[in-house]
């Protein structure tokens, strides 16, 4: 009997003992009002999507697909943040209207944290930026990443100069018949004119116009125009005409040079009807020099139109080394909606029944071991590829409504 | 084929614009000075404005499908349409919903009739005012040039020259035949 009690005592001990361990330990109460900060170092892999219909743009990482924060942008849909030379910044121009859609206008150029993504300060810059579907070219940051230029459009164009560094407007510069801006050299930029020029624009210390110029014709406006949708690897920028001919244009020197233009197609190509489309259709991944455009098959008048392919390219040898097929958007998005893993008899299936759109635009990112990232705006999907072998790694869940601009920063 | 004959016509709207519209010192002072100095089309944008005069549209009583559905992507009138269907949002195809406002600058496009095979010039006007309409979206890019060729490019948001810039929908305004030149 009595060892019979002494055995209870030891099985009620036990007991006691792996209750006790369950209870959880004591544990520091949450804090509220906690708010994350972005790593000091960005991924390798970091994108920014913007969303037309959601006004913002969403800063994701390519690897895991994780959201990581996002930038508002007013009243504008598409937007283009543009990292600092420092990295410390974002530089954004956007439109206001103080009733929403209505009431006055502002436009400003908005500087925001890189780290907390906090607003730092702004500039209000004339209330006539342009707003074009591409976002190409809407604006962009001098090569010294002093001065920040918009695009203007009332119909009359012009560039707003932003000082980013003293935070104030400097300047509105005309550019009558030319359109866009791009970096061209330290304090310069140059914009698209329609009789087939560039218009060089160069400025003073202090952000002024110190000189504008055009250069000589080299592309031609009404036979194959150049769109807007180009690509920059140091101090050669790549237009490529609706024909898919590549215009060099090297902007080094004091005066731009052009070199011979050469075309992204084979004979066998144009035979197949294979053409450059898409709203961002160039990425370009400067250490490597490998040019990236989405392709489609079709006429005269697709030069928008989305890409199921991406042909790839050495801007050195001007030859093509790779084709990479693009997965269904459509498809990718309905396995998402179903909880279905790409890779399997269901995915294979939908990607051939349901229709393929085609993808908008691209964008690569410029470490070494590069991602190639492929949106569509209807319905949203941006698809994440091994840039250098072609690969498709994964999708990016829940990426937003109406995926808009693309942009490796 | 209509391209020179579409060219004039910008020229000339651009012309009527700069003289006519508010910013009418500043265009016309940039105009005079940079027209001829450059060859450049500096306005090369349309203006459907009423002080244009304007042709009567054709007979669309035969057009039958598609084609003749001003709700339908496919409508002969959108080929180089952009945007969402005013005729979808409230609107018709040339007029804009209520609590919008038509834009008073616009791109232009050439569609061909389906039935009488003429070529037409078409305006497409934004409306504008309000939040996106965000029914029957449509995107044809026949004779769609980029945006450095502004009166025919598709993808500037051409609510100018209206109270706001706000994008609502789109209308597409028969201006005339496009003959030869």
């Amino acid at each position: 009997m009595r060892r019979c009690l002494a055995f209870l005592r030891s099985v009620a001990t036990l007991a006691l003992v792996a209750s006790c361990a369950s209870v959880p330990a004591a544990r520091a109460a949450e804090p509220l009002g906690q708010v994350r900060t972005l790593p000091a170092q960005p991924g390798p892999h970091w994108v920014w999507v913007s969303d037309i219909l959601l006004k913002r743009a969403a800063l994701i990482d390519a690897d895991g697909g994780s959201f990581l924060g996002m930038l508002p942008g007013g009243g504008s849909g598409i937007l283009a943040p543009q990292r600092s030379r420092d990295g410390r910044e974002f530089y954004q121009a956007e439109t206001y209207y103080a009733r929403g859609t209505r009431g006055e206008r502002t436009d400003i150029v908005s500087i925001t944290d890189a780290l907390t993504l906090q607003p730092k300060g702004e500039v209000v810059i004339p209330p006539k930026r342009c707003e074009h579907t591409s976002w190409v070219a809407g604006s962009a940051l001098s090569d010294d990443g002093r001065f920040f230029a918009v695009f203007n459009m009332n119909p009359a164009t012009s560039l707003s100069i932003v000082d980013v560094a003293e935070r104030r407007f400097v300047a509105e510069i005309d550019t009558p018949g030319c359109s866009l801006v791009y970096a061209a050299g330290t304090r310069r930029f140059l914009s698209l004119c329609a009789n087939g020029t560039a218009l060089v624009v160069t400025l003073d210390e202090r952000g002024r116009e110190a000189s504008k110029a055009h250069t000589e014709i080299w592309f031609d406006p009404k036979a194959d125009p150049v769109t807007e949708k180009a690509a920059r690897r140091g101090d050669q920028w790549f237009f490529v005409s609706f024909e898919g001919v590549v215009h060099p244009v090297d902007v080094s020197g004091p005066a731009l040079r052009f070199a011979e233009p050469w075309s992204l197609l084979s004979d066998a190509d144009r035979k197949e009807s294979w053409r450059v489309g898409g709203m961002q259709q160039l990425a370009l991944h400067a250490a490597t020099g490998r040019l990236y455009a989405l392709m489609h098959q079709g006429g005269v008048d697709t030069h928008k139109a989305p890409g199921t392919k991406v042909f790839v390219y050495d801007v050195d040898k001007r030859e093509r080394v790779e084709r990479i097929d693009l997965r269904n958007p459509t498809a990718s998005f309905v396995l998402e909606r179903i909880a279905m893993p790409p890779g399997g008899a269901i995915d294979w299936l939908l990607q051939r029944a349901l229709p393929n759109h085609g993808v908008e635009r691209i964008a690569v990112t410029q470490d070494d071991a590069p991602v190639l990232v492929a949106a569509t705006a209807f319905p949203a999907t941006l698809a994440v590829y091994d840039a250098r072998s072609g690969a498709y790694l994964r999708d990016v869940s829940e990426v937003g409504i109406a995926t808009s601009y693309v942009a490796a920063p | 084929m209509a391209e020179r004959n579409v060219d004039s016509w910008l020229e000339a709207a651009a012309r009527r614009l700069a003289s006519t519209t508010s910013r009418r010192g500043f265009l016309a002072r940039m105009g005079t000075a940079l027209f001829g100095a450059a060859s450049l089309p500096l306005l090369p944008v349309a203006r459907a404005g009423a002080e244009s005069p304007r042709e009567a549209g054709p007979d669309e009583s035969k057009l039958q499908g598609a084609a003749g559905d001003p709700t339908n992507c496919e409508y002969w009138r959108y080929c180089a349409i952009d945007g969402f269907l005013s005729a979808c949002c409230g609107g018709t195809h040339s007029s804009c919903p209520p609590g919008t406002e038509m834009s008073r600058v616009t791109w232009i496009g050439t569609c061909r009739h389906p039935v009488d095979g003429k070529d037409y010039i078409i305006s497409y006007n934004d409306c504008c005012g309000t939040s996106f309409c965000g029914r029957c979206i449509c995107n044809r890019n026949e004779g769609d040039r980029p945006v450095y060729l502004a009166g025919r490019s598709n993808d500037i948001n051409w609510c100018m020259g209206t109270s706001t810039a706000a994008y609502s929908s789109t209308v597409a305004i028969v201006l005339g035949v496009a003959t030869e030149s």
